[in-house]
């Protein structure tokens, strides 16, 4: 099996290369930029490109787009750059690839970020052993959704700590019947590390510091504890969370089965549909803290690297900044609502006026905390993901999850 | 007679060149990766390690517990399906008007894609708006606790597999002889008797190949749990074929991932020499 992988694989490649010769022949370089499936129309990014294209003569860019499983996307870009490919020049990375891409030796150093031109969350993200191997290109960060028709029906505002929260959510819950209180994702995937990572980090948590495993903490089993306490204490949580990924916990929320909802912006849309059950009853806060932490919703989002095997490193460097540069990232975000990763930009006049929506997760984004940054993010969050399960399901209790899952980790990271 | 002898080989060789190559090669390229410290994502070249991964596989509390998860999952899913299958096949062993519907009925559940049918089985489980709970008026959390999970995986395997135990146990059923039923009944045999000192020892090889089929397959599962839970609640439905492919495609560590695919090979060539060494015995 895996050998046939990476067979075709390795053939794909060749072919890929066989594609890119002959305009390198003519004297002409092409640039190929692969990425994900991002967003809908591709002719604001394709209209970005041609005028890249009109800057740069003798250089075309081709895109050139990968499946939109990001297992798929990683595991494309691993082999591929393990060989070396030189089939594609300049790529789209997870933020929670960088470390081990960086560590292999696969992306091109970039030099010194512009400091404060990037959002902190992505800035770090982005950075390995003090120097940027990828430029942040859009960002992505949990939110809290309300129902804020009813938090104004009965007087209340939205909580700004997670036990404000419990109090909302048991009041509204005890009111209207049939209304789950909070709902977010809970099943044993990707999604869960960041739900858990949101509690965690805003009560002073981490779970790496400096190195060393630091998660069976005080902070972090009181985190874990009223995230598990929300499930099985405090009810405002239905048992089925455990089975809850983004699209499940939006449907519920969206028709009107819930007062809270976890998730990313992308939801906003899909309430502001005149249809829906919820349309203009939903408000959006920053993510609940603890007392004496600070909102820490979890970061996501994609970047852009250099292939360190690109025949063409020099035009690539300009294609990536180009691309995450303050004009690109402000005619993205006019077009697609699409959320920049320069603070900068929601300051911007023109982007307020066309996606005030955008313009006001500044707050949200300047406070996004990346997951763990280390070349072994997929092992620590596959071990992340079944001890949290764990705590949530009941099956083992936050304290011994945190301790189970912190043995895990340092032999993860003791072998590395 | 020299080149009489030399024909076989020569009709072979195409068939085996195209399986060396096919089935050979990767399984022996996947025992040797397995003995080797190789991690895509690892800066440093593979190195040989000999056993070391099998060491840490012996070790490995995920390890142990995805094998008796695929335990589990094979023996409740396997002797259901037998059982309902006999049942199926046994009910549509006579012609009687509407057999041919039917057949076509009970075969429906496998003809359907597993990624798809557990797609369908996902909304059914659902706790809240399922059917699953609406028809039995309870609250199960079928998916999302782990003391269903596995069961509820169960479930869907079993709706799935069982056409296929009933096709091939009828198949086995017009392959017995009608006088032994003629000479049963002259000599005035219950149908239990019948049963079981007629149909079920000369359905005996067919069991066996049923089962055979059926074990492999459920214990490579795949598909249809990653649908469902991916592995979870808390790892409680995490199969051998679920963590070698998290290892593999997930965590890229082709070593390791190597060490855990040879283990399921292994399990499944020791099942599958333990039936086709009771078929040998039957059918002697």
């Amino acid at each position: 099996m895996l050998s046939r992988r990476r067979f075709i694989a390795t053939l794909g490649a060749a072919a890929l290369a066989g594609c890119g010769r002959p305009a390198r022949e003519r004297g002409a370089t092409t640039l190929v930029f692969k990425h994900g499936k991002l967003f809908g129309d591709p002719r604001a990014l394709r209209a970005l490109i041609d005028e890249f294209e009109r800057a740069h003569p003798g250089v075309a860019v081709r895109e050139e787009t990968l499946p939109a499983s990001s297992d798929e996307q990683h595991q494309f870009y691993a082999i591929n750059l393990q060989a070396r490919s030189e089939a594609f020049d300049v790529l789209a990375v997870d933020i929670i690839w960088v470390a081990g891409f960086a560590r292999a030796g696969w992306l091109r150093e970039l030099g010194a970020l512009e400091p404060g031109a990037f959002f902190d969350g992505p800035a770090e993200a982005v950075t390995w052993e003090g120097k940027a191997y990828a430029l942040p290109w859009f960002v992505d960060a949990g939110l809290l959704y309300y129902r804020k028709d009813l938090l104004e029906k009965y007087g209340l505002a939205p909580p700004e700590t997670w036990h404000d929260l419990v109090g909302v959510a048991r009041e509204v819950a005890g009111r209207v019947p049939g209304m789950h209180g909070f709902v977010w994702q809970g099943k044993q995937y990707e999604g869960l590390v960041c739900n858990a990572l949101e509690y965690l980090h805003s009560n002073g948590g981490a779970v790496l510091a400096d190195g060393r495993v630091v998660l069976d903490s005080p902070q972090n089993r009181e985190a874990l504890a009223l995230m598990t306490d929300l499930v099985h204490r405090y009810r405002v949580t239905p048992a089925s969370v455990t089975t809850a990924t983004e699209e499940p916990s939006r449907h519920l929320f969206g028709q009107g089965r819930a007062l809270f909802l976890r998730n990313w912006p992308y939801a906003w849309r899909a309430f502001q549909d005149p249809s829906s059950r919820v349309h203009g009853k939903v408000g959006i806060a920053e993510l609940p803290r603890f007392p004496d932490g600070r909102s820490a919703p979890t970061l996501g989002g994609w970047q852009l690297a250099v292939n360190a095997a690109s025949l063409h490193q020099e035009e690539s460097k300009a294609l990536v900044k180009f691309l995450t540069g303050e004009k690109a990232q402000r005619r993205l975000a006019v077009a697609y609502g699409f959320q920049p990763a320069r603070p900068a930009l929601y300051r911007d006049a023109e982007l307020l006026a066309t996606q005030p929506f955008v313009g006001r997760l500044a707050r949200v984004f300047a406070a996004a905390r990346p997951r763990p940054v280390t070349p072994q993010y997929v092992r620590v969050s596959q071990v992340l993901q079944s001890d949290f399960s764990a705590a949530i399901s009941g099956l083992r209790t936050p304290q011994a999850a945190l301790a189970h899952a912190q043995r895990r980790i340092e032999a993860i990271l003791g072998a590395d | 007679m020299r080149t009489e002898r030399e024909q076989p080989w020569r009709y072979l060789a195409p068939a085996a060149l195209l399986l060396g190559i096919v089935t050979v090669y990767p399984l022996a390229h996947v025992v040797w990766l397995s003995l080797e410290r190789r991690s895509l994502l690892d800066p440093a070249p593979p190195s040989f390690t000999g056993l070391d991964n099998y060491a840490r596989l012996a070790a490995d509390e995920r390890f142990w517990n995805a094998l008796g998860n695929t335990a589990y999952f094979v023996a409740v899913s396997v002797s259901l399906e037998l059982v309902l299958g006999l049942a199926f096949a046994l009910a549509l062993q006579r012609p009687f008007r509407g057999r041919a519907a039917l057949y076509g009925i009970i075969l429906l559940p496998w003809a359907v894609p597993t990624a798809v049918s557990a797609r369908m089985w996902e909304w059914m489980f659902e706790p809240d708006i399922g059917v699953l709970n609406y028809v039995l008026g309870a609250q199960v959390n079928w998916l999302g606790s782990p003391a269903w999970a596995l069961n509820a995986a169960v479930l869907m395997d079993v709706w799935k597999s069982t056409p296929f135990v009933a096709l091939l146990l009828i198949a086995g059923l017009q392959s017995i002889p009608q006088d032994l039923y003629r000479a049963a009944a002259v000599d005035g045999a219950s149908r239990w008797t019948v049963l079981r000192r007629i149909t079920l020892p000369l359905l005996a090889p067919m069991i066996l190949v049923a089962l055979l089929f059926r074990t492999i397959d459920a214990f490579r599962v795949f598909d249809a749990i990653y649908v469902l839970t991916g592995g979870g609640p808390a790892d409680s439905t995490e199969t051998l074929s679920i963590y070698t492919y998290k290892m593999l495609f997930q965590s890229l560590e082709f070593g390791y991932g190597s060490a855990l695919a040879v283990s399921v090979f292994a399990c499944v060539a020791l099942i599958a020499g333990a039936y086709v060494f009771l078929l040998r015995r039957i059918l002697q």
